[in-house]
């Protein structure tokens, strides 16, 4: 009789797809990533009708904490019209009768995403969810998980950090792009998963809930809100959020919405120059839209 | 047939996401009354977490005979079970699972009834995580031994247990990095 599952109406699937045994181990993880946070809490994944790659950490996620009022939001690389963001929204839509899904960050209560956070700050009635390919900093420098999970536990990252200082005299500065090793509440170093560097100082003092999950290696991590991230760095080489200056050193604009403080996704024209424009879809849509109110043009 | 509220998934869902957001802002009351249809709330957080793979401890007699095999969780002496349910009115004469270093999600989830929860004359000052600056928490029935045993018990981060308090309608969550402070006095 417990973990029953809700299925009236005959439908194929359970409510969120997952069985109810399956949503109760991942819920569980989830409390725990959230009381030790940035701890990969290591969990027993379903298989899900899709590859893995596309998001099934994330996903699992989002199915285990999803109800009928729920408002989600799916974007992949900052955009919420990519074929895997649809896809997601549609399964999402499918298995969730009742859930309504969104496109506009200020109105959703659960976003997940790959890649990006959203420009719009976060609030405290929103929880994002991030997917994961590779959940662990300490790869690069140990090869053994069990080993790995002892230097998580003991806050020990002097290889990561002679490892980053070697990159940095190799070439002048940190070139870590994106996955950028991020210590929470001052003990365990998270990878916060492939978003730019420009996306790490939200993790810190967030009013959102944040939470990770990786799919192929079975673990979930969290950064509560209101909780320090920092980013390793180095007193003589601090973290840098990418430059988006052009060679004249002034700020690159959005070239559809003109915005001069959002992170820049570069295109290649016809004519062969480049041209930049928000990566986040919403947040631009957003600033055109301000933009032609105060001209007085129709939004 | 007619099943309670608490043993059906759109119920648990619920209560879930009230245990999302008491673990993410501990010393944040959630209000789960409403939602369980007069069921204590502890029995509806039983409900929603425990299923054959979870271990529980009850060492104050806490949970109804009849609930056991609905709740289906393995029976476990308190020192090593994963979940723990508590009279709060008593001391905690135990020592739970506190878990390792390379596990720590194996120290204790314990969940203590008590009297009343945002209410009381003790006066709790909370800080870490979750928290925004600093908050206060009241809290009703707790005998004063808990607070001295939790402050051991997550003594050596990141092993430790995190605490959810319950009345009859609210949940209120301490984790174990939560920093505790009396008049002043650290705990
Ligand atoms: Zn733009």
């Amino acid at each position: 009789m417990n973990a029953m599952s809700h299925n009236q109406a005959g439908n194929a699937y359970n409510f969120g797809f997952l069985d109810e045994y399956a949503k109760k181990e991942v819920r569980r993880a989830i409390l725990k990533a959230i009381a030790i946070p940035g701890y990969q809490v290591p969990y027993a994944s379903r298989e899900m009708p899709m590859g893995r790659g596309f998001g099934t950490g994330g996903l699992q996620l989002t199915l285990s904490l999803i109800g009928p009022n729920e408002v989600v939001k799916v974007i992949d690389q900052g955009s919420d019209d990519s074929v895997n963001a649809v896809n997601l929204r549609r399964f999402i839509e499918m298995t969730c009768p009742g859930v309504s899904t969104t496109t506009a960050t200020a109105e959703c209560t659960l976003i997940q995403s790959r890649h990006r956070i959203p420009e719009l700050p976060l609030t405290a009635r929103q929880i994002l969810v991030l997917q994961v390919p590779y959940p662990d900093p300490l790869v690069v420098v140990e090869p053994s998980e069990d080993k790995r999970k002892t230097m998580h536990g003991e806050a020990d990252y002097s290889r990561l950090l002679v490892k980053l200082y070697e990159d940095i005299v190799k070439f002048g500065e940190i070139t870590i792009s994106h996955r950028y090793p991020t210590r929470i509440n001052g003990h365990y170093v998270i990878d916060p998963s492939p978003i730019p560097r420009w996306d790490v100082p939200k993790l810190n003092d967030s009013a959102a809930l944040i939470l990770f999950g990786a799919g192929r290696e079975k673990k979930i991590y969290a950064v509560p809100p209101h909780t320090k991230a920092e980013p390793l760095a180095f007193s003589d080489v601090p973290f840098r959020v990418e430059d988006f200056r052009d060679e004249q050193g002034r700020r690159r604009a959005c070239a559809r919405c003109g915005c001069v403080d959002s992170f820049l996704d570069e295109f290649v024209t016809d004519s062969g120059s480049k041209t930049y424009q928000c990566s986040d879809s919403d947040w631009c849509d957003m600033q055109l839209s301000k933009a032609r109110q105060t001209q007085g043009e129709p939004a | 047939m007619n099943v309670e509220p608490i043993w059906q998934a759109d119920v648990q869902q619920r209560v879930f996401r009230e245990l999302v957001e008491a673990f993410s802002r501990p010393g944040d009351i959630r209000e789960i009354g409403d939602c369980i249809d007069g069921a204590a709330a502890q029995r509806a957080v039983l409900a929603t977490l425990m299923d054959g793979e979870m271990t529980l401890a009850d060492p104050h007699g806490q949970i109804e005979p009849a609930d056991w095999p609905l709740l289906q969780a393995k029976p476990e002496s308190v020192e090593r079970a994963r979940y723990i349910v508590a009279d709060g009115h008593r001391a905690p004469d135990f020592q739970p699972m506190l878990g390792s270093l390379e596990s720590p999600e194996f120290g204790a989830t314990i969940l203590v009834g008590i009297d009343g929860v945002g209410e009381g004359a003790l006066t709790l000052e909370l800080e870490g995580p979750g928290v925004n600056g600093r908050r206060t928490l009241c809290l009703a029935g707790l005998h004063p031994d808990w607070l001295v045993r939790r402050a051991d018990w997550v003594g050596s981060f990141p092993l430790g247990v995190d605490l959810l308090f319950s009345d009859a309608r609210c949940l209120v969550a301490l984790p174990r990095t939560t920093h505790i402070r009396i008049s002043g006095k650290a705990f």
